[in-house]
């Protein structure tokens, strides 16, 4: 992903707007665009979501391996998350290897999902020693208007949610629904004209600074922190940002329930 | 191709499943028609799998279609014209088209894994090929023509697809083409000649023929061949691709017709 | 396209049916080839997707969509996206960027002080002084009006319905002012530079959007005057 060109006037045009409490698409600071979810486009993957947040789409497919257990955890199996941003989602976009940017969404999209247990990798065993589960979540981008970290996220969680272990194709029994526990919803804000917003489009994502990503899991417990680009916050800031992922990340878990 | 894979397959399953064995055999043996000319998904000889086109599914890019040809879904969108980035490939008289296929990890039943894949640079350049005919590149000298396409399931003739939806998406974006390069598979299994392959037909079938064809003059851009036609069947996978592309012009263009309002 | 009635949708000398690329549109005979029109043989075809536009003997196709080609004398905004010693790049929206020569910068700038002059980001106003054959133009800010933008805000509409946007003898531009109050200039490159309060860029900026979304179908001037009267 290169460097997008910051034209001057959108910083200072942000930072007009911020100051009367307004954004580029007349939003309020804690609103996010119209959200879809779909659930299983996708008949090859075992399970998938797609999501659009605005103008930002993404697929989230779920694919089954199987992997050796490491020889001190013979029953644990294993989760990987990829996270692909290929030039079809963007003008501003080049060709080649990984950027750091999708490095860095896969492992904080891996984080969230990890850390919350919701999926236990002791229980992803087959024959122990031998043969184990390997659950792989590929996140990929077909449309970047900004927010991709909790749109691949909300994927994610909807994916595992409905994904189905492929027994009976790797001949190891019958096929069964994943078992996912509880659900973790990741929720953004980005620093933009001088104070935190939720669910930012690219203008502003382009036009901003740092940005903190929280995932919240039932009950408000908190899963995983991560503050991407430089600048500071204060406490007063992260305090208010707890607040509002608190009432999104409960709007978004009873969406998902309804689906 | 298909030969070699089968060889491989049967290697692998001698060891592991004898009853797979006798269902993959040789050609010929796997049952997929018969004998009124009824395929396994219901389809006659000459029909095509449903076919369904969007256009303008991707609001941040430039033109975009989506489209999906049985189980196949895939996606393609358009940036430009635009600088030439990096340099080097920019030429002095006319714009370059720079074209990516790809097939996302969980569009086969075994995940692919991303990365480097020399069948996806070979369909790249085969569909870059294609398109170069049709598109009036002397139109933007020194500049470039993105064009992505993303497979996201995939069930046979995903190259077919994917040039068929690059086309679509070049309209939408507004770059001028002399035609729409549409593209159709066609093969041959039990002996008998079939339009538009599925999965189980590609993979059990004696040949797969696709062909890139521009819908008003009959013209090619686009052809490869794999198995064993005799020059009777030859000609007639050759017409089922013809007129099968004539079928999904006419939804190519209806799609359009849907997006921006074709009434007269 | 301004005066048609949304009921029959056929102005006066048009026809607006959508062609796709490739179709034939009649015998060539001694018609004349317009815009987005071809031959194949004996035959017109349309080359772009858009309407079919028939005036008198020629034949055109107006786009759906197409890039900004500059011509000399066009007003455009641009960003500057790098510089030498003594020339800036100038991103005009166009497939290929515009070269701004020291010479031609507002004011004098020394050798090797590009930079400081206007630096990489920078949004201004310029004219395009001219165009070669592989279209590489060259523009120029030594002209009554044309600066560095500092303030107000830059948005964008495709290049081809910038004839709506300034609508016929600029009535639409007309309405977007009084109705928002602020300083519009519109660039022949499809980017529109705006000043004024916050609820007025805001107007602009709604009705702009409308006009992205549905300004190829017709009925759009009566479109965009609901959005403002409300």
């Amino acid at each position: 992903m290169a460097n997008p060109l910051v034209p001057g006037l959108l910083r200072d045009h942000l930072s007009e707007l911020a100051d009367r409490d307004e954004r580029v698409d007349g939003r309020g600071q804690w609103d996010g665009r119209e959200l879809t979810i779909e659930v299983n486009p996708l008949p090859n993957a075992e399970g998938s979501a797609k999501v659009t947040m605005g103008d930002t789409i993404v697929f989230v497919g779920i694919k089954f391996q199987i992997q050796t257990p490491y020889p001190d955890r013979p029953n644990q199996g294993g989760l990987m998350t990829s996270a692909e941003l290929r030039p079809v989602a963007g003008r501003h976009y080049e060709p080649g290897p990984p950027s750091p940017e999708s490095i860095e969404m896969g492992r904080v999209v891996d984080r969230g999902i990890r850390e919350s247990g919701c999926l236990d990798v002791d229980a992803l065993c087959i024959i122990p020693g031998e043969k184990a589960w390997q659950v792989i979540i590929d996140c990929f981008a077909i449309s970047d208007d900004g927010n991709m970290f909790d749109a691949f996220g909300l994927a994610a969680i909807v994916a595992l949610k409905n994904a189905i272990v492929p027994a009976e194709r790797f001949d190891v029994g019958e096929d069964y629904p994943l078992p996912i526990s509880l659900m973790p919803i990741m929720c953004s804000y980005h620093k933009v004209g001088g104070r935190f917003v939720y669910d930012a489009s690219r203008e502003e994502e382009v036009g901003g600074d740092e940005r903190i990503h929280i995932t919240l899991g039932d009950d408000g417990h908190v899963h995983s922190l991560q503050k991407g680009l430089k600048g500071v916050f204060t406490a007063a800031e992260f305090d208010e940002i707890m607040t509002a992922a608190r009432q999104r990340v409960s709007e978004l878990q009873e969406i998902v329930n309804n689906l | 191709m298909h030969r070699a894979l089968r060889g491989e397959f049967r290697v692998f399953l001698t060891v592991e499943n004898t009853e797979c064995v006798m269902k993959m055999g040789g050609y010929g043996d796997v049952q997929m028609i018969d004998e009124d000319g009824k395929r396994v998904d219901g389809r006659g000889p000459g029909d095509l799998r449903p076919i369904e086109i969007e256009v303008g599914v991707v609001p941040v890019a430039d033109g975009s279609a989506s489209i999906r040809w049985g189980a196949n879904y895939a996606i393609a969108t358009v940036y430009g014209p635009m600088e030439a980035h990096p340099r080097k490939i920019s030429r002095q008289e006319r714009a370059v088209l720079d074209v990516r296929y790809n097939m996302a990890p969980f569009s086969t039943t075994d995940r692919m894994r991303p990365g480097f894949n020399r069948r996806s640079r070979e369909i790249s350049k085969v569909t870059s090929d294609a398109l170069e005919s049709v598109v009036q590149l002397e139109l933007y000298p020194r500049s470039k023509i993105r064009v992505e396409i993303e497979v996201l399931c995939a069930e046979a003739g995903t190259r077919c697809v994917g040039l068929t939806a690059a086309s679509v998406a070049l309209a939408d974006a507004g770059i001028p083409m002399t035609d729409m390069v549409v593209s159709v598979a066609s093969g041959k299994i039990n002996g008998v000649v079939v339009c538009d392959l599925n999965k189980e037909e590609d993979n059990y079938g004696e040949a797969d023929l696709p062909m890139g064809v521009l819908p008003n003059t009959g013209d090619l851009v686009f052809l490869q061949m794999d198995g064993d036609l005799s020059p009777e069947e030859f000609q007639q996978a050759w017409d089922y691709n013809v007129n099968a592309a004539q079928a999904v012009h006419e939804i190519m263009v209806a799609a359009l017709a849907d997006r921006y309002g074709g009434g007269e | 396209m301004g005066e048609d009635s949304a009921s029959d949708g056929r102005g006066s000398g048009r026809d607006i049916k959508l062609v796709v690329p490739g179709e034939a549109l009649g015998p060539a005979g001694d018609r004349i080839v317009g815009h987005g029109v071809g031959r194949r043989g004996d035959l017109l075809i349309a080359t772009r997707l858009g309407h079919l536009c028939e005036q008198g003997s020629e034949v055109s196709v107006v786009p759906v969509k197409t890039a900004y080609m500059p011509r000399p004398g066009d007003l455009v905004v641009g960003y500057i996206e790098g510089m030498r010693a003594n020339i800036w790049f100038i991103d005009i929206g166009a497939p290929f960027n515009a070269i701004l020569p020291m010479s031609l910068a507002p004011g004098k700038v020394d050798y090797g002080a590009t930079r400081d002059a206007m630096d990489v980001g920078t949004t201004i106003l310029c004219r395009v002084q001219e165009v070669d054959e592989s279209h590489s133009s060259v523009v120029t800010m030594k002209g009554m009006g044309l600066r560095k933008l500092n303030s107000g805000f830059v948005d964008q509409v495709p290049p081809h319905l910038n004839a709506q946007i300034i609508g016929s003898k600029g009535s639409m531009i007309q309405m977007l002012k009084e109705a928002s109050d602020c300083r519009i200039i519109v660039g022949q490159n499809g980017r529109l530079w705006i000043e004024g309060e916050p609820e007025g860029v805001r107007l602009v900026r709604d009705a702009l959007k409308m006009i992205r979304e549905t300004g190829h179908a017709p009925g759009l001037a009566g479109r965009v005057q609901s959005l403002l009267d409300s």
